[in-house]
C-alpha cells in the first residue's frame, strides 16, 4: 500500500522528469506513442461540478426490460419511484437486441408447468433455482400481455414502448447518469451515487430502497451488443457488503470471423425485426463445446454434433445430457442464405457458418451472476437492496441456456417481482439521513479518475484487461496454472493501475468506472473458476473434466470479508443463503 | 471505422440519447449530432435506426487500436 499511495502523488511534473523530461516526451513521441496516452488534458472545469440531490421511496437503477416493470410496477404497488439509467429506457444494455421473449400459454402448449420446470432442472444438471424457473414461467404470460399493450410488439425499436407506460404514471427518469456506489447506513440501504456524462454533475439519490435492474456484463467484447455493460450492479452491491454469485460460468456465443466486432453483422438482422414470441422447447446450449473443439482442433471450425457438416469430433469435452443432444446447431438465425428467415423474434446470433470465440467475453449465462437472492422475492443480503434480470444471481435457468426467449420474459417477471417486494418494503420504513462525511467521500472516489494529472487511460487498461481474459484457454477452457497466471495479471491492475485511472471528461470518467469494475469482475470469475474444481454446464476445467456431484452440488457465492478481501463461500443447490431448503 | 458519418443532421439528438456507449455528442455551435468517441462504438446501428431522416452511415469494420506497452 505504501508504495501505491507514493505513486499516486507523483505530480505531472515529476513525472515527466521521471521520463526524462522533453527529451523523453520526444522520444516516446518518436515511437509512435501519442502525447494522448500519457498527459491528462482535461477538457472541463473541475471547480464547476456541482451536486444535487433526489429522493424516491423505490430507486430503480437500469432502463431495460427489468428496469421498465420494476418501476412501473412499484408505482402501481403505491412507491414514489425513480428511474436512472447509465444509457436511455430501451436502448441500452442487452434489451434492444432481445427479440425473442417466451409466454408460457397452457393452452398453447401440452407440456404441464411442473412438467417444464422439471425439464429446465434435468438439462441444467441441479444448477438452476426451480422456484425462480417456475415463476417466471407462471408470470411470462401477464408480462407479455402488459407489453402488447405497451405496444412493444409494434416496433423493432423499444424507447417508444418503454416509454408509454412511464409517462401515463409521471415516474421521473433520469438518463445518462452512471450510478457507482450503494449507500448503506445502520445495515440496510440508504441510497445510491453516480454522476452525469451531459453535466458536470454528481448525483445523489436517497431511496428506502433500491431494485438493481443493470443487466450482466462483459469485458467489452467484439460482436456482443454488451460494451456498455460491465458488471455495475454486482460491483457495487459487493463494496457495500451483498453476496454475488455465478462468475464461473460462461456465455459461449462465438462471433462472425468477418468484421467479428460488427455486433450488427453479427446478429443477421435480427436488430432490424420486432419481437416475437417463442415457445416451450427446452434445450442445453453449451457453447463452451464449440471453445473446447477450437482448442483441441484449432480453427476453422463449424459447429454442430460431431460428425456433422464432415468436422471431425472430439473426444471429451464438456458434459451434455443425452436427452438433450441436438440435431443442429443451436439458434434459429444462421441459416444458409435462401432459407427462410423469420420476420419476427428469433433466436440470439446461431452457431453455424464460419466462427471465432469471445464474442461475449465476461458474461455468465442470463440471471446466472449477479446479486444472490435470500428468497422469491429478489431480495439481496442487503435489507432494502433488490436486484431483477440479469443483475439478479436467480439462477432462472441455471448455469446453462435451456430455454429461448426466457431471459427476456424473466427479466420482466423479475422487475414486477422486485417492484412489489420494494414498495411493501418501503411502505413500512423511514428515509435515511446520508451524513456530509459519507457524501463527500463519496463524491471524491467519484471524480478521482478526473483530479489525476498522470495515470493510465482506461482503453488502455480495458485493452490489456482484454489481452489477459479473452484467450480461449483462460476463462473457457480452464486450468489452474492458466487461471493463476492470469489472476496474477488482474492482481498488478487492480493493486497498481485501476488506483490511477484517469478521465479528461464525463465520457472518460465513465470508462474509468467501467474499466474498475471489469477489473474486479475479471478477479471474481478467475478465483471462482480456480475454486470450482469440477466441469458442469458452462463451466470446463481441463484438469477437472467431470463432475464432482460429492462436492460440487453447490453455487459459490463472493462476498467482501471484514478484511475487505474477496471471500468465496458453497451455498447448496437446494438451499436458499440462510441454509432453509428451496421448496417448489 | 465503425460509425462513419452523419449527413444531414437535422440535430434533434435522438441518435445521441439512444446510443448505449455514449460515443455521439451535439456540437455546441453548429447544433448538429458529432462522432466524438468513436472508438467505443460498438457497432449496433441503433444510432442509425432511431435516426429519423436517416443521416448515420456505419462500416462493418473496426480498426483494432495499436497495442502499445504503457499508455
Amino acid at each position: 500500500m505504501t508504495i501505491q499511495s507514493g505513486i499516486n502523488k507523483i505530480t505531472r511534473r515529476n513525472f515527466l522528469a521521471l521520463a526524462g523530461g522533453t527529451v523523453g516526451m520526444a522520444a516516446l513521441a518518436s515511437m509512435g506513442v501519442p502525447a494522448s496516452f500519457i498527459e491528462n488534458n482535461l477538457e472541463i472545469d473541475l471547480d464547476k461540478i456541482d451536486h444535487q440531490e433526489n429522493e424516491a421511496d423505490v430507486l430503480v437503477i437500469g432502463g431495460g426490460m427489468a428496469g421498465l416493470f420494476a418501476a412501473v410496477k412499484a408505482h402501481d404497488a403505491g412507491a414514489k419511484v425513480m428511474l436512472v439509467s447509465k444509457g436511455s429506457l430501451g436502448s441500452s444494455g442487452q434489451t434492444p437486441f432481445a427479440k425473442g421473449i417466451f409466454a408460457y400459454d397452457k393452452d398453447l402448449t401440452n407440456v404441464s408447468l411442473d412438467e417444464f420446470v422439471d425439464q429446465v432442472s434435468r438439462s441444467a444438471i441441479g444448477t438452476n433455482n426451480p422456484v425462480y424457473t417456475k415463476q417466471m414461467a407462471e408470470h411470462s404470460l401477464a408480462r407479455v400481455t402488459d407489453l402488447r399493450e405497451w405496444g412493444f410488439f409494434d416496433s423493432p425499436l423499444y424507447n417508444n414502448s418503454f416509454n408509454k407506460p412511464i409517462k401515463e404514471r409521471n415516474i421521473p427518469v433520469m438518463e445518462r447518469i452512471t450510478i457507482t456506489h450503494l449507500i448503506k447506513e445502520n445495515d440496510r440501504i440508504a441510497g445510491a451515487a453516480g454522476f452525469s456524462v451531459d453535466e458536470e454533475k454528481v448525483h445523489f439519490f436517497n431511496a428506502k430502497s433500491v431494485i438493481l435492474c443493470t443487466g450482466a456484463g462483459g469485458f467489452k467484447p467484439n460482436g456482443f451488443p454488451i460494451c456498455d455493460l460491465t458488471h455495475d450492479g454486482t460491483v457495487m452491491a459487493y463494496n457495500i457488503g451483498a453476496k454475488v454469485t455465478g462468475k464461473e460460468w460462461n456465455d459461449g456465443h462465438p462471433g462472425q470471423s468477418i468484421n467479428a466486432a460488427s455486433c450488427f453483422d453479427g446478429w443477421h438482422g435480427m436488430f432490424e425485426r420486432k419481437p416475437g414470441l417463442t415457445s416451450v422447447e427446452i434445450h442445453h446450449d453449451l457453447g463452451v463445446d464449440m471453445n473446447y473443439m477450437a482448442y483441441m482442433n484449432g480453427n476453422p471450425l463449424q459447429m454442430g454434433p460431431p460428425g456433422m457438416n464432415n468436422q471431425k469430433g472430439s473426444t471429451g469435452g464438456p458434459y451434455r445430457p443425452e436427452e438433450f443432444s441436438r440435431k443442429e446447431p443451436p439458434g434459429g438465425d444462421n441459416k444458409p442464405p435462401g432459407r427462410e428467415q423469420p420476420k419476427e423474434g428469433g433466436a440470439p446470433p446461431g452457431m453455424g457458418g464460419t466462427v471465432v470465440g469471445g464474442s461475449s467475453a465476461g458474461m455468465s449465462i442470463h440471471k446466472s451472476e449477479g446479486l444472490v437472492p435470500i428468497n422469491d422475492k429478489c431480495e439481496s443480503t442487503i435489507p432494502g437492496l433488490y436486484a431483477a434480470g440479469d443483475a439478479l444471481g436467480s439462477y432462472m435457468a441455471g448455469a446453462i441456456y435451456t430455454q429461448i426467449g426466457s431471459s427476456l420474459a424473466g427479466s420482466a417477471v423479475q422487475g414486477a417481482v422486485a417492484a412489489e417486494a420494494a414498495a411493501k418494503y418501503s411502505k413500512y420504513i423511514e428515509f435515511q439521513n446520508i451524513s456530509k462525511n459519507v457524501m463527500n467521500k463519496i463524491e471524491e472516489e467519484i471524480l478521482a479518475p478526473l483530479k489525476r494529472d498522470a495515470g493510465y487511460s482506461p482503453a488502455w487498461v480495458t485493452q490489456t484487461l482484454q489481452g489477459i481474459m479473452i484467450p480461449n484457454f483462460v476463462l473457457y477452457i480452464k486450468k489452474e496454472s492458466m487461471l493463476k497466471a492470469a489472476l496474477a495479471y488482474i492482481e498488478e491492475l487492480r493493486d497498481h493501475h485501476m488506483p490511477m485511472l484517469k478521465a479528461a471528461d464525463m465520457h472518460e470518467l465513465r470508462l474509468a468506472h467501467e474499466t474498475r469494475n471489469m477489473i474486479l469482475s475479471a478477479e471474481m470469475k478467475l478465483k471462482a473458476s480456480i475454486m470450482r474444481t469440477e466441469s458442469r454446464c458452462s463451466h470446463y476445467r481441463l484438469d477437472y473434466p467431470d463432475m464432482d456431484n460429492e462436492n460440487w452440488q453447490a453455487w459459490i457465492n463472493i462476498y467482501k470479508g471484514s478484511d475487505e478481501t474477496m471471500q468465496f463461500e458453497k451455498q447448496p443447490f437446494d438451499s436458499w443463503p440462510n441454509g432453509k431448503r428451496i421448496i417448489v | 471505422m465503425s460509425i462513419q458519418s452523419i449527413n444531414g443532421c437535422i440535430g434533434c439528438e435522438t441518435c445521441i440519447k439512444m446510443c448505449p456507449t455514449d460515443v455521439i455528442r451535439l456540437d455546441p455551435k453548429t447544433k448538429k449530432a458529432v462522432i466524438k468517441y468513436p472508438a467505443d462504438c460498438q457497432i449496433c446501428h441503433l444510432c442509425r435506426m432511431y435516426c429519423p431522416v436517416d443521416a448515420i452511415t456505419i462500416s462493418p469494420e473496426k480498426s483494432i487500436p495499436v497495442i502499445v506497452s504503457w499508455g
